[in-house]
């Protein structure tokens, strides 16, 4: 095994088990189709809000996708032979994020515009939604590994992760919301945007170590 | 009249045969309905005097939704003798229909966005119609994936069938939505016990529409059922002599 062939057999096990994406994509339709039926379908509410419920939705779904990521790897033995394999632990568990998150994110961008329009959002801000989508959901996938990988040995783990991963995830909701906000509302958003990305660039560095730590912790 | 043809039903064997005799009549006549369906309705019918030719999507739009409702009520009937009957053909039928009814919703889903731009200004509304269809469509795709996730044929086709019934619910909903709700869908355009409000020349091809998408998802039923009797069935000698006889 070396990181190429664990790439190229990451990727071929997500691509070749659609369905798992699917799920999660028709998950991030369900959430969205929750707000206009429970709250109010009328545009005077959906308009300002639709960046809230996209985030939410994009949330709720990542973590769907995350929250079982090793859990195959470790019933059939894969996590042992990345122990013993030499290679680098945190190297290996971010090639893993950075596949889980592209056959993730990239369906869910193409249905976005979709979306985005049955909620009333403005198509000329779209842009705006999607580059806060490209900049913080990577933090959403690396601390949802971490997250992950702490509950991979646990029966029942998923409840245990959703308490302990959501909360971090509120920091990044905030500032994208925040940002498509200021967009809609005419004023600049290029500050958020820049705190989405350096919070993602924190996670990407300090996830992939913590992971690992968890996943050694967890092997025992 | 007798009941054998329903005993019959049970056997994959006496149904791949029958539908091997019908599926290509089924396929060839609803193709040729189509064909005329849509060239008499998108050419020669009269424009409405409201909408002028944007109303002719209504020759894709009404049959796809039809057949979107009618493949789930199938599935759900299939559901409820696969649960009490235990018939081997019936969690076969929905796993063939699933997906035809799927594609069926998504058809009416688009086509309908597409026709409500320029008749209502907008390519989606959160009106109770087209919400309930969406919910159909998610249903389908809850059956498909239920059925990828499982790998015990057994359990996957119990499961399957308890979800096709439970999702009936939603026939009812969205047949009524239109007079439960004020939406801005417009009521049924066929109903069997009054005559429609459109003239002769506009809903004889639709009709000639539905009935021909009818025959042609029936065909493609039968056609997929087939497939799958025949991976199910791949341990029995009928089909090892059929494999044989195709001399593979």
């Amino acid at each position: 095994m070396n990181y190429r062939s664990f790439l190229k057999s990451e990727w071929l096990t997500l691509v070749r088990r659609k369905q798992d994406t699917i799920n999660a994509l028709l998950f991030f339709v369900m959430v969205i189709l929750l707000f206009p039926l429970g709250v109010d379908p009328s545009k005077a509410f959906l308009e300002p809000a639709s960046g809230g419920i996209v985030w939410c939705a994009v949330a709720l779904s990542i973590l769907m996708a995350v929250e079982s990521m090793y859990k195959e790897d470790f019933n059939d033995g894969s996590l042992e032979q990345w122990l013993t394999s030499g290679l680098s632990l945190p190297y290996l568990v971010f090639l893993k994020v950075f596949v889980q998150w592209l056959v993730v994110i990239v369906p869910l961008l193409l249905v976005l515009p979709l979306l985005a329009n049955m909620l009333f959002f403005p198509i000329e801000q779209l842009m705006v939604m999607i580059s806060t989508l490209l900049l913080g959901t990577p933090a959403l996938f690396f601390i949802g590994a971490i997250g992950s990988a702490l509950t991979v040995s646990l029966r029942r783990g998923a409840v245990l992760m959703l308490l302990l991963i959501l909360p971090l995830y509120i920091p990044v909701i905030i500032f994208a919301t925040g940002a498509i906000r200021a967009a809609q509302s005419g004023m600049s958003y290029s500050g958020q945007l820049a705190i989405l990305a350096a919070i993602s660039l924190t996670a990407l560095v300090l996830s992939p170590l913590m992971a690992a730590l968890s996943i050694k912790a967890s092997m025992n | 009249m007798k009941w054998t043809w329903f005993h019959r039903l049970g056997s994959p064997k006496w149904f791949y045969q029958w539908a091997e005799r019908w599926r290509g009549k089924c396929l060839g006549l609803g193709i040729v309905l189509l064909v005329l369906g849509f060239v008499w309705g998108l050419a020669f019918a009269p424009a409405d005097y409201q909408q002028g030719n944007s109303f002719r999507i209504i020759y894709l739009h009404v049959p796809a939704a039809i057949l979107a409702q009618s493949c789930y009520l199938g599935m759900g009937i299939a559901g409820f003798v696969a649960l009490v009957w235990q018939m081997k053909l019936a969690p076969v039928f929905i796993k063939a229909v699933a997906p035809v009814g799927a594609a069926m919703a998504l058809i009416a889903l688009v086509s309908g966005a597409i026709w409500g731009k320029p008749t209502w200004g907008t390519w989606w509304v959160w009106d109770a119609r087209l919400t309930s269809v969406l919910v159909l469509f998610l249903l389908y795709m809850g059956v498909i994936a239920i059925q990828n996730a499982i790998e015990d044929r057994v359990f996957a086709d119990k499961a399957v069938a308890v979800v096709s019934l439970l999702g009936l619910i939603n026939l009812p909903i969205i047949k009524y939505s239109v007079e439960w709700w004020n939406t801005l869908h417009q009521p049924a355009t066929f109903k069997l016990t009054e005559k429609p409000a459109m003239p002769v020349e506009m809903w004889l091809p639709l009709l000639i529409c539905a009935l021909g998408s009818y025959l042609f998802v029936a065909g493609i039923a039968m056609w997929r059922m087939q497939t799958e009797v025949l991976n199910r069935e791949r341990k029995s000698s009928w089909v090892k002599e059929k494999v044989v006889d195709y001399g593979i």
